[in-house]
C-alpha cells in the first residue's frame, strides 16, 4: 500500500501516510477544503426550521 | 653549536624586532593558530600554509597544491606557482622569502616585483597571520623555491632563518613553491608547542575537500605517508559549489536535476551560490567568507535568507499560487529541505571573533541580498516548470505546519457541550458512557432535522453534515466538507485531530453511524467522509466503531399493511414473493411447479438475467437467451462443429416463432461466427452472434449457470393461474411476468432522500436498534481503500463518478 499523498510505502505508524509530513499536509488540505468531489448541479441545502434538539424518549 | 657563524651579516636591528614578533606568537599560540592541545590549531598550521599556494591557483598562476604528512610527522605543501620570489627585499634587506616567513603579518600581500600592486585581490589566509606563524610554531621548516629554471632553499629552526636563500642548482621545466615543517611538539622538546603531531588524514581530507569545491579548477592532492599502505586522494572539482551542494546531498534525493548556481560581483564583493531543494525536512546553508565557514552565519547569510523569502513569495504571489492554495509561507518553510552553499569574497571581511565564526561586515549583507534578488528572480522566470515544484513543495511545507498547529487548535477546544450550543449543530445523547452512545452524522440540515425530533435522545446524538457546494466553473460543481464541519465534527467526537493529538481511547461514541442519501450525491457525501476517517481517524475504523446506515429506498403498500425495503434486490424479493402466489409453472413435459420449486426456476431466471445483462449491448438480449437455451454457448462447441450450432440455434428460433413466421436457417459467417436468417413478408431478417461472443467468458459463465434453466425451458411452457395461463419461452419472460403480477395493487414510493421521510418513519426503519441494519466499516484491504481516494480525488470527473457509485467501500452486515 502506498502513501496517499507522495504515493511511497506506508508507515504503519502514520498509515496509511509515508510520513508525519504527509499526514499532516493531508489534514491541512481538509482543513483548507481542498478536497473536493463532483456535486450535482445546482441544489443547495435550505437549513431546517425548528428543534434543534428533539428525539423522544425511546425505551 | 656554530649558530652564531651561521648567522647572515646583515642579522640587525630590524630583524631583532622581527624575532621578538615570532617570540609573541610562540608565547601565545593560540592567539594565533587555535587550540594547540585539540588538534584544532595543529592542522590550522597545514591550512595556513595550503592557504598561499590556493592564492597563488586563484591568481591564476597554480593548477595544483600538494599536501602531504610524511613519516616523521612533518608536513609538506607545494605548488606549482611562480615561486616566492628569492630576490633581496629593499626594505628588509633579505630576501622577499625570508621576509615572508620572519614577520608577522607579512604573508599575502607582499609587493609583486612583476607585477606591481598587491598580488592578491582578496587574501585567504585562514587566520590571515600568514606562513610566518607557521615558522614561529615549527621546529624546523624548509623552503624550497623553483623560479627561473633554477632551485632554491632555505631553512628556519624556531622560527629563525639558519640557512639563508641560497641556490642549489638548475631545475629545468620547475616551478613553485613547497613549504615543509615540522611543527613543535611537547613530545619532542619541552618547550615545544603542540601537545602531539597527530594529524587526521580525514579532518585534513574534508577541509581540503571544502576548498577544493570553493576554488572551482585548483587540484588539491592530499597524501599520506605514516601508515603502511599511504594514503592518497586528489581533489578537484570544476563544478566549483555546484558540485559541492551535489556532494552534500550525496545520500539524499534532490527536487531538481541541477543546483540553482548564481555569481555576481557588487562593490568590489564577489557573491557565488549554489543551491537546490531535496525531499528531505532538513536545511544545510554553508556560508564562507573567503573560503573560511562561518558556523555561526552572519550578515552574508541574512542576506541570502532574505533574499530568498522575498524571491519565492513574489514568485507566488504573482503566479496566484498563493491565492489558490489560501495558505501564506514563513522563511523556514521555504528553506525546508535547502542545500546552500554561499561563498562571499570580501576584501576585509570583519568577523565577531578570533575564530571567524560569525560575519559581521554590514556591507555584505546588501550585496548578497541584491544579488540573490535579482539572480533568483530571473532563474524563476526562466525555469516555470521547476519553479512550481519548488513552490510546491514550500507549499506543502507551509500546510504541514499550518495543519499541525490547527490540529493542536481543535483538540484544546475541550467540550463537546461548546458544539453544543452552536445552533443547527450538534443535538448531543443524554448518555455519558461511550459504550452505550451513538452519534448519527446525517448529509443536510432537513433530514439532520428529522433525525433530531425522531432518535431517541437518551442515547443517540445527531450531527447534521452539509456538504458544501462550490461553484468551480459554469459547467461544474463541486462539493467538499466545510473546514467548519470538519472541525465540528473533530470536537462532537472528542478525539482530536493530527498524529500527536488524536487520541481513540477519548471517543464519545462507540458507534458512529453515517446517514446519507441513497442516491449518487449521498454516496458522494459518504465516500468523503469515510475518505476523512481513513486518512485521519483510521483507528475509529479499527476499532469497529464506524458504521453506515441504511435508510430504506422503497416504501410498499398493499391495503393498510406497509413494507420498507432497503434496496432494489428487496424490493424485487417482495415482488416475487407476491407474484409467486397462486403461480404454477406447466414445463413442455407436462411437469408442474409451484411454491418453492417455483421459486427455485425463478432464482434461476434471475441468475441468467444478471449473466445476460453482462454482455455488451450491442447483442440482442433475446437472441442469446434463445442460443444460451439450445446450447450455443456450451464450451468447445463453436470450435468442434460450428454448423451444427447454427442449426440449433435455427431449429430453437423457430420452436418459439408463431406458425407463420418460422423458416428461420443458420449459416457460419468469415469470422467464425453465426448468422441466422429468414424471410419474413419478402423481407429478409438478419440475425449475427459473432465469432467473439460466441467464444467470449459471459458466454462460458451463461453456459454454466443455465443447465437447470435449460431443463425448464427445453420446450415452451407455460405460467399458470386461476384464472389464465400465458406462454414463457424463457428465463426473462417467466420474471417479467411473475414481477408484473407482484406489482398488482401495490403502492410503491421510492424515497429520493432521508427528508422525505417523517420522524417516525425514520425511527422505524433506520435509527431504531430493533429493527435498523447498520454496515460496519471495515479495513480488510488498505490497498483497496487507497484506491479508492485515488480515484475519489482524481481529476478526471467520469471514471470517478462512476466508481463512487459501484463502490461502498468494505462493508459487513450487523445488527441483523
Amino acid at each position: 500500500m502506498t502513501c496517499p499523498i507522495c504515493k511511497k510505502p506506508t508507515d504503519a505508524k502514520y498509515r496509511p501516510f509515508c510520513s508525519r509530513r504527509c499526514a499532516d499536509v493531508d489534514l491541512g488540505r481538509w482543513l483548507t477544503e481542498s478536497y473536493v468531489i463532483p456535486a450535482a448541479e445546482g441544489e443547495e441545502e435550505t437549513p431546517a426550521e425548528g428543534d434543534d434538539d428533539g428525539g423522544l424518549p425511546r425505551s | 653549536m656554530a649558530e652564531a657563524a651561521r648567522k647572515p651579516a646583515e642579522y640587525g636591528a630590524d630583524s631583532i624586532k622581527v624575532l621578538k614578533g615570532l617570540e609573541a606568537v610562540r608565547k601565545r599560540p593560540g592567539m594565533y593558530i587555535g587550540d594547540t592541545d585539540d588538534g584544532s590549531g595543529l592542522h590550522h598550521m597545514v591550512y595556513e600554509v595550503v592557504d598561499n599556494g590556493i592564492d597563488e591557483a586563484l591568481a591564476g598562476h597554480a593548477t595544483a597544491v600538494t599536501v602531504k604528512i610524511h613519516a616523521d610527522s612533518s608536513v609538506s605543501v607545494r605548488d606549482n606557482g611562480r615561486g616566492i620570489p628569492v630576490d633581496i627585499h629593499e626594505g628588509e634587506g633579505v630576501s622577499a622569502a625570508e621576509v615572508i616567513m620572519t614577520q608577522l603579518h607579512a604573508g599575502g600581500k607582499f609587493n609583486n616585483t612583476d607585477e606591481g600592486g598587491n598580488a592578491y585581490k582578496v587574501s585567504g589566509g585562514l587566520h590571515g597571520v600568514g606562513v610566518s606563524v607557521v615558522n614561529a610554531l615549527s621546529e624546523w621548516l624548509e623552503l624550497t623555491v623553483w623560479r627561473d629554471e633554477t632551485e632554491y632553499r632555505a631553512r628556519f629552526e624556531h622560527g629563525e632563518c639558519v640557512e639563508h636563500v641560497r641556490e642549489i642548482g638548475p631545475a629545468p621545466g620547475m616551478r613553485g613553491t613547497e613549504v615543509r615543517f615540522l611543527a613543535s611538539a611537547k613530545t619532542n622538546i619541552p618547550e615545544g608547542t603542540f601537545s602531539n603531531l597527530d594529524y587526521s588524514f580525514k579532518t585534513l581530507e574534508n577541509r581540503l575537500r571544502e576548498l577544493a569545491f570553493l576554488n572551482s579548477g585548483v587540484r588539491i592532492i592530499v597524501e599520506d605517508a605514516r601508515p603502511a599502505e599511504p594514503l592518497h586522494t586528489e581533489l578537484f572539482y570544476e563544478g566549483g559549489v555546484r558540485e559541492y551542494v551535489k556532494y552534500l546531498d550525496r545520500s539524499k534525493s534532490s527536487i531538481m536535476a541541477e543546483p540553482i548556481y548564481m555569481i555576481g560581483e557588487r562593490n568590489g564583493m564577489t557573491v557565488e551560490v549554489a543551491m537546490w531543494w531535496n525531499d528531505s525536512y532538513n536545511e544545510m546553508v554553508l556560508p564562507f567568507t573567503n573560503n573560511i565557514p562561518q558556523r555561526d552565519g552572519g550578515t552574508h547569510l541574512a542576506g541570502f535568507r532574505g533574499a530568498l523569502t522575498r524571491t519565492i513569495n513574489g514568485y507566488a504571489q504573482a503566479t496566484g499560487i498563493a491565492k489558490k492554495e489560501k495558505i501564506d509561507f514563513t522563511g523556514d518553510d521555504a528553506r525546508e529541505g535547502l542545500t546552500c552553499v554561499l561563498s562571499v569574497k570580501v576584501p576585509d571581511p570583519k568577523f565577531s571573533s578570533q575564530t571567524k565564526d560569525k560575519l559581521v561586515s554590514s556591507e555584505v549583507r546588501p550585496a548578497v541580498e541584491n544579488l540573490v534578488n535579482e539572480k533568483l528572480s530571473e532563474w524563476f522566470e526562466e525555469n516555470p516548470s521547476q519553479a512550481k515544484v519548488i513552490v510546491g513543495k514550500i507549499i506543502e511545507a507551509a500546510m504541514a505546519r499550518e495543519a499541525a498547529r490547527k490540529a493542536r487548535e481543535l483538540t484544546r477546544r475541550k467540550t463537546a457541550l461548546d458544539v453544543a450550543s452552536l445552533p443547527g449543530k450538534l443535538a448531543d445523547c443524554q448518555e455519558r458512557d461511550p459504550a452505550k452512545s451513538e452519534i448519527f452524522l446525517v448529509e443536510g440540515d432537513s433530514a439532520g432535522g428529522s433525525a433530531k425530533q425522531g432518535r431517541s435522545r437518551s442515547n443517540q446524538a445527531v450531527l447534521p453534515l452539509k456538504g458544501k457546494i462550490l461553484n468551480v466553473e459554469r459547467a461544474r460543481f463541486d462539493r467538499m466538507l466545510a473546514s467548519q464541519e470538519i472541525g465540528t465534527l473533530i470536537t462532537a467526537l472528542g478525539t482530536g485531530i493530527g498524529r500527536d493529538e488524536f487520541d481513540i481511547k477519548k471517543l464519545r461514541y462507540h458507534k458512529v453511524v453515517i446517514m446519507t442519501d441513497a442516491d449518487v450525491d449521498g454516496a458522494h457525501i459518504r465516500t468523503l467522509i469515510l475518505t476523512f476517517f481513513f486518512r485521519q481517524m483510521p483507528e475509529l475504523i479499527e476499532g469497529g466503531y464506524l458504521y453506515i446506515a441504511q435508510p430504506p429506498l422503497y416504501k410498499v403498500a398493499r391495503g393498510k399493511s406497509e413494507v420498507y425495503i432497503k434496496d432494489q434486490a428487496g424490493l424485487e424479493d417482495y415482488l416475487i414473493d407476491m407474484g409467486l402466489d397462486g403461480a404454477i409453472l406447466r414445463l413442455g413435459n407436462g411437469e408442474e411447479l409451484a411454491g418453492e420449486d417455483l421459486r427455485r426456476v425463478i432464482n434461476g431466471a434471475r441468475q441468467f438475467r444478471r449473466v445476460l445483462e453482462s454482455f455488451p449491448t450491442n447483442y440482442p438480449r433475446n437472441l442469446l437467451e434463445q442460443a444460451a437455451l439450445a446450447g450455443a454457448f456450451d464450451p468447445g462447441q463453436a470450435d468442434a462443429d460450428l454448423q451444427a450450432v447454427a442449426d440449433t440455434v435455427a431449429v430453437r428460433l423457430n420452436l418459439i416463432a408463431a406458425e407463420y413466421e418460422k423458416g428461420w436457417a443458420g449459416r457460419i459467417t468469415q469470422d467464425h461466427g453465426i448468422r441466422l436468417s429468414r424471410i419474413l413478408r419478402g423481407v429478409e431478417e438478419l440475425r449475427t452472434l459473432d465469432g467473439a461472443v460466441l467464444r467470449s467468458g459471459e458466454a462460458r459463465r451463461l453456459s454454466s449457470i443455465s443447465r437447470e434453466t435449460r431443463d425448464s425451458f427445453r420446450d415452451p411452457a407455460k405460467l399458470v393461474r386461476k384464472d389464465r395461463e400465458q406462454l414463457v419461452y424463457g428465463p426473462t419472460d417467466l420474471l417479467k411476468s411473475i414481477l408484473a403480477e407482484g406489482e398488482k395493487g401495490l403502492t410503491l414510493q421510492r424515497y429520493k432522500g432521508l427528508g422525505e421521510m417523517n420522524p417516525e418513519q425514520l425511527w422505524e426503519t433506520t435509527l431504531d436498534p430493533e429493527a435498523r441494519t447498520l454496515l460496519q466499516v471495515k479495513v480488510d484491504d488498505l490497498a483497496e481503500a487507497d484506491d479508492i481516494f485515488t480515484k475519489l480525488m482524481g481529476d478526471v470527473v467520469e471514471p470517478r463518478r462512476d466508481f463512487i457509485q459501484q463502490n461502498a467501500l468494505n462493508v459487513e452486515n450487523l445488527d441483523f
